[in-house]
């Protein structure tokens, strides 16, 4: 069995793969359209109910532990807990905005955790335009070098970027700088409310052209790559939409668990049941999974570019007030943008093969 | 290709991670971002593989849970750990001088 059609058993067969853990909502930047609900109460999970956590999850066969937040090295416990993780066999990766990921503590999350990967965020191509986004001057030239030890320590890292109005003037100089850095680059094209619905962080949204430019420098890059693996390109399986809550789930500071990061649909929370036990009987969690089907079937009815809408189930729900079939204008704009691309590329000329 | 002797001793590296996923197994090597999936006896092999037991064990272990003949088996085993040795899946435990 290939490993796309082996995933494609775990999204159909409800098994968990891929689990992000929101450590704490802290952090050492403040990024004006940060995601997280800052304003959200709880009891945190305490250390001894993580290991129990990823107890659990082991146990039922996630591979992929991802280690987010807020900064998750800011959590008090994180290198206990990156450890045991490992000790338990997960591939670890942490999502750290990489401005504390340094001497001894880059060591040590070496040396303790073995992260698999560790993903930063790259908010420009200059320290103007990426100090604006994380208020927190220095912070560009910090990551820089930064990124340089974690480089000589041996770690993979990968860059990650929302576009933004303020940076997607230096799109171009992104990819640029990560490619100097010998670093991949990631540019989410959407800012998304907060996780409470709070539509704040959209001020700084990108313009139309901003999110053609990327679409643009996206397919050209991937034309330089050559063709994907055909293995690698599998269509999705029939049946859901996404594996939200089927091969992956989100659990946020407080012990609340969720489908997905996007999807801030509570199904559970880890201080009244385990893990095992939400999975396997939660109610919500049932209705979820029906839902990914109901989209899979809605954007089946329009039509065989609906994939180019990208479609989010969450940021349905939260543009919406709710609803997680409907489609939301971002999508709309992505998919009429994306056909653009699409038509320039198909103008092409293609060269001759000389030999 | 290196052959392994049965009074091998061997043990998944420190780099890998695997999971069980209705029988087979998903392999992740990071040092090199390679993703296998073996199938129920390469997924049998990575468990046993604990730097512990030789892969003369290993072949006992197996026998109990896999129809066939031990010959056939013990060939098999020692075919397949050999394999995923020159992936990088396997390696000698320390001590080991087989």
């Amino acid at each position: 069995m290939s490993l796309a059609r082996l995933m494609a058993a775990a999204w159909e067969r409800n098994l968990p793969v891929s689990v992000l853990i929101e450590l704490t909502y802290r952090c050492n930047l403040d990024c004006f359209f940060c995601y997280n609900d800052l304003a959200l109460r709880g009891e945190p999970l305490r250390r001894e109910q993580y290991f129990q956590l990823f107890q659990e999850l082991a146990d039922l066969g996630a591979l992929h532990l991802t280690l987010s937040g807020g900064e998750p090295l800011a959590h008090p416990d994180f290198l206990a807990l990156g450890t045991r993780a490992r000790e338990l066999g997960f591939a670890v990766r942490v999502k750290s905005n990489g401005h504390a990921l340094r001497g001894e503590l880059a060591r040590r999350l070496r040396d303790e955790v073995d992260p698999f990967l560790i993903e930063t965020s790259l908010h420009g191509a200059t320290a103007a335009t990426h100090d604006r986004q994380t208020r927190v001057p220095g912070s560009f030239e910090r990551l820089l070098a930064n990124l340089a030890e974690l480089r000589a320590l041996g770690l993979r890292v990968k860059l990650n970027s929302t576009l933004t109005a303020w940076n997607e003037g230096e799109i171009a100089g992104m990819f640029a700088l990560a490619d100097s850095l010998g670093l991949p680059l990631q540019v989410d094209p959407e800012v998304t409310p907060r996780d409470d619905g709070d539509r704040a962080p959209l001020a700084v949204a990108p313009s139309r052209e901003g999110v053609m430019r990327l679409f643009r420098i996206q397919t050209e890059r991937g034309r330089a790559l050559g063709p994907r693996d055909a293995d690698e390109t599998l269509p999705a399986p029939p049946g859901k939409h996404c594996g939200a809550g089927s091969s992956g789930l989100a659990v946020d500071p407080y012990g609340n668990v969720y489908p997905c990061v996007q999807w801030r649909r509570p199904v559970g929370n880890l201080h009244r049941q385990g893990l095992r036990e939400i999975w396997l009987g939660s109610a919500e969690l049932a209705e979820v999974r029906d839902l990914t089907v109901r989209v899979r079937e809605r954007l089946e009815a329009e039509g065989p570019r609906a994939a180019l809408l990208n479609f989010c189930p969450g940021m349905a729900a939260v543009s919406s007030g709710g609803d997680p079939l409907r489609i939301y204008p971002s999508a709309m704009q992505r998919k009429e943008l994306l056909e653009t691309v699409l038509e320039e590329e198909a103008r092409r000329p293609v060269l001759p093969v000389i030999p | 290709m290196s052959a392994i002797r049965p009074a091998a001793v061997l043990r998944r590296p420190s780099d890998v991670r695997y999971r069980r996923i209705e029988g087979e197994a998903v392999v992740l090597r990071q040092s090199t971002a390679e993703v296998l999936v073996l199938n129920e006896v390469g997924a049998a092999v990575l468990d046993l593989a604990d730097g512990r037991r030789s892969v003369e064990e290993w072949i006992e272990a197996l026998a109990d849970r896999f129809e066939t003949d031990r010959e056939t088996l013990a060939r098999d085993v020692l075919e397949f750990a050999a394999e995923l040795a020159a992936a990088g899946l396997l390696e000698p435990a320390p001590g080991d001088e087989t």
